[in-house]
């Protein structure tokens, strides 16, 4: 009888092992964030990927215009979520942060860039 | 503790005479040691005389395999080295030309950078890794090696990061086809027709930069004016951008923005458009003697005999302007493989870079080697200018000298030349020890005076060690294991191919 319990005991402490285990190996080779580049020029934004899983969403803004652009991130109804400085011509600049489930957009809103063209839209999925 | 303080407390621990049993086991030890210097002599001599250059140049042997591996790609490992060498010079050449039957495959575990796989499109420098990657990995080198050409030929920069990956996948296509061929898809990549404001040039307001290129840079280099820049700027004009909402672009053609009066280009007159302005420079009697001399400085250090320009220029126009047969008579040209021992072509960073890569049997496991070309100088779809990069010698500045050792301390410490634990025993002779990094570095070619430095090097390394203490001293052993390997890796030698 302490035998079978010893041996239930070490079988559930192994599962357990194995469990954390696989959740480490899991952790360890899911993304830590998804990566989104991001092309600016006069007067347009390319995002190469236009939607991205729930969690950190990292955006490279790459600027191949002449002028200086920034990236702002917004919800649909406008509401600021996070922005780059300014990136000067031939520069580039991440921008990371945590996003939920939904669909938000991207602009720069130097001067009329945006009303120029300088927006395009991108979503987070579950 | 310090080397030399390691020597030190051996030479205080090393005063007592060794028992009896001790010194028949030095002895058994020193017998084995002779008898592994023998084999190790005899296996070294059997090396030299494969890697020896004949004295007639009919012969084709492991050298002529290196130097044409290196010149049309990024180098050859010891097993291909050994193979090509006994099928002869004619079976090398078809295979490196023509590639495999079936084309281009990649080799090898595919490349992960901190657990993940590329992602060229939006993660910074992946796409760097993933161009190197199939240069190291591909069975077709040389057409990686002109897609390396193209790309410096037709230098296009600054444009974002799906137009660039278009752009090297039709040079990649195009590579040893119809120069004609090529040249009309350069001119209509919407990447190249951004860069050089081909795109929205107009009748009304021609842009002349791609026209002057196209003759300057492309086809001719000289032999055209002012007048002919102007006239193929107006035929060339029509092209649109049209940018979608997601960013993304395709160039059209709009025959109401094109400019359908007559024009006369270099002699020829005539509503000329695009077409007829493409086939005008390659017609042009400059325009085969420019390329020819182009490829043949890309491939050879040594400039052609004007009776070598006669005939490639001959070949190039008898295959109707296809580069595979240039290519091929370049590279079987017996100038090609002149000095086998004395190296005169400096590696580009790429090269160097992955060759070194390719030819130790290391692949790309993490994002650092995107870096070192950076600040070597060669970055790659971020060519300088559109003229491209400065070649040769150029290459050989002292901070791109400092990065070429920081790749080598890389290779050397992550790669699969590293130095395993136990590998290496402190009692290998100079010539085991040279011998054994030799091996592990993709047996490169390295000059007698290297070979000398470096065993000389391997001789001395134990110096500060009581002699006693030498077969305790594996660590000492697989540091020089590792200098040694650095120092094949990136000696004076190994910047030449």
């Amino acid at each position: 009888m302490v035998a079978w319990r010893t041996g239930s005991i070490l079988v559930v402490l192994l599962l357990a092992v194995a469990a954390l285990t696989a959740g480490a190996a899991d952790a360890r080779h899911r993304p830590a964030s998804t990566s989104v580049g991001v092309g600016a020029r006069e007067y347009r934004f390319a995002a190469y990927r236009t939607s991205a899983p729930t969690g950190v969403v990292r955006f490279n803004l790459a600027n191949y215009g002449e002028d200086g652009h920034d990236l702002v991130v917004e919800t649909a109804g406008g509401r600021e979520l996070a922005r780059t400085g300014e990136v000067r011509a031939g520069r580039r600049a991440t921008l990371r942060l945590r996003l939920a489930a939904g669909a938000y957009r991207l602009v720069c809103d130097l001067a009329d860039h945006e009303a120029r063209g300088m927006r395009t839209s991108f979503r987070v999925t579950r | 503790m310090s080397a030399v303080g390691v020597a030190q407390a051996a030479e205080a621990v090393a005063v007592e005479p060794a028992p009896p049993a001790a010194q028949a086991a030095r002895r058994r030890r020193a017998r084995r040691g002779r008898a592994r210097r023998r084999h190790g002599r005899r296996r070294a001599h059997a090396r030299r005389r494969a890697q020896r250059p004949p004295a007639g140049s009919a012969s084709w042997t492991e050298a002529h395999v290196r130097r044409l591996f290196w010149r049309a790609g990024f180098g050859a490992t010891p097993a291909e080295a050994r193979r090509w060498a006994k099928r002869g010079k004619a079976a090398t050449l078809d295979w490196v030309v023509n590639g495999p039957a079936g084309g281009a495959q990649l080799r090898g575990p595919e490349p992960r950078v901190e657990h993940r796989a590329l992602d060229p499109l939006n993660e910074w420098g992946d796409d760097v890794l993933w161009w190197l990657d199939r240069m190291i990995r591909t069975t077709y080198p040389l057409q990686e090696k002109l897609t390396l050409f193209w790309h410096d030929h037709f230098a296009t920069s600054d444009q974002e990061t799906p137009l660039m990956l278009a752009q090297n996948r039709m040079l990649r296509r195009r590579a040893l086809g119809s120069f004609r061929d090529l040249l009309g898809e350069v001119t209509r990549d919407p990447a190249m027709q951004l860069f050089l404001s081909l795109a929205d040039s107009t009748k009304d307001a021609p842009n002349e930069n791609y026209a002057r290129e196209l003759m300057e840079l492309f086809t001719l280099g000289k032999g055209y004016s002012e007048q002919d820049v102007r006239e193929a700027a107006r035929a060339l004009t029509g092209f649109t951008a049209d940018w979608h909402d997601d960013g993304t672009v395709t160039i059209s053609y709009d025959p109401d923005e094109h400019d359908d009066g007559v024009k006369t280009l270099l002699g020829r007159r005539g509503r000329l458009g695009v077409d007829d302005v493409l086939d005008v420079v390659c017609a042009h009697p400059r325009h085969a003697p420019f390329l020819v001399d182009k490829l043949w400085s890309f491939f050879v250090a040594t400039p052609p005999t004007r009776a070598t320009v006669r005939a490639l220029v001959a070949t190039y126009r008898a295959s109707g302007l296809r580069v595979k047969p240039l290519v091929r008579a370049i590279l079987e040209h017996p100038q090609l493989y002149r000095n086998l021992d004395a190296p005169d072509l400096v590696k580009c960073p790429v090269v160097y870079v992955a060759g070194a890569l390719r030819t130790t049997g290391s692949h790309i496991v993490e994002g650092y080697p995107t870096w070192l070309l950076s600040t070597m100088g060669q970055y790659p779809f971020h060519p300088p200018s559109v003229a491209g990069w400065d070649w040769g010698p150029a290459w050989m500045s002292s901070n791109s000298m400092r990065q070429r050792f920081t790749l080598g301390n890389y290779i050397v410490n992550y790669a699969r030349p590293r130095v395993r634990r136990g590998g290496a025993p402190a009692t290998l002779t100079p010539q085991e020890a040279y011998e054994l990094a030799w091996r592990a570095v993709g047996e490169p070619h390295v000059s007698a005076a290297t070979r000398r430095t470096l065993t000389h090097l391997a001789a001395r390394f134990f110096d500060d060690l009581d002699p006693a203490w030498r077969d305790k001293a594996d660590w000492r052993g697989e540091a020089l294991q590792a200098t040694l390997r650095h120092l094949l890796i990136t000696c004076p030698d190994s910047q030449l191919h």
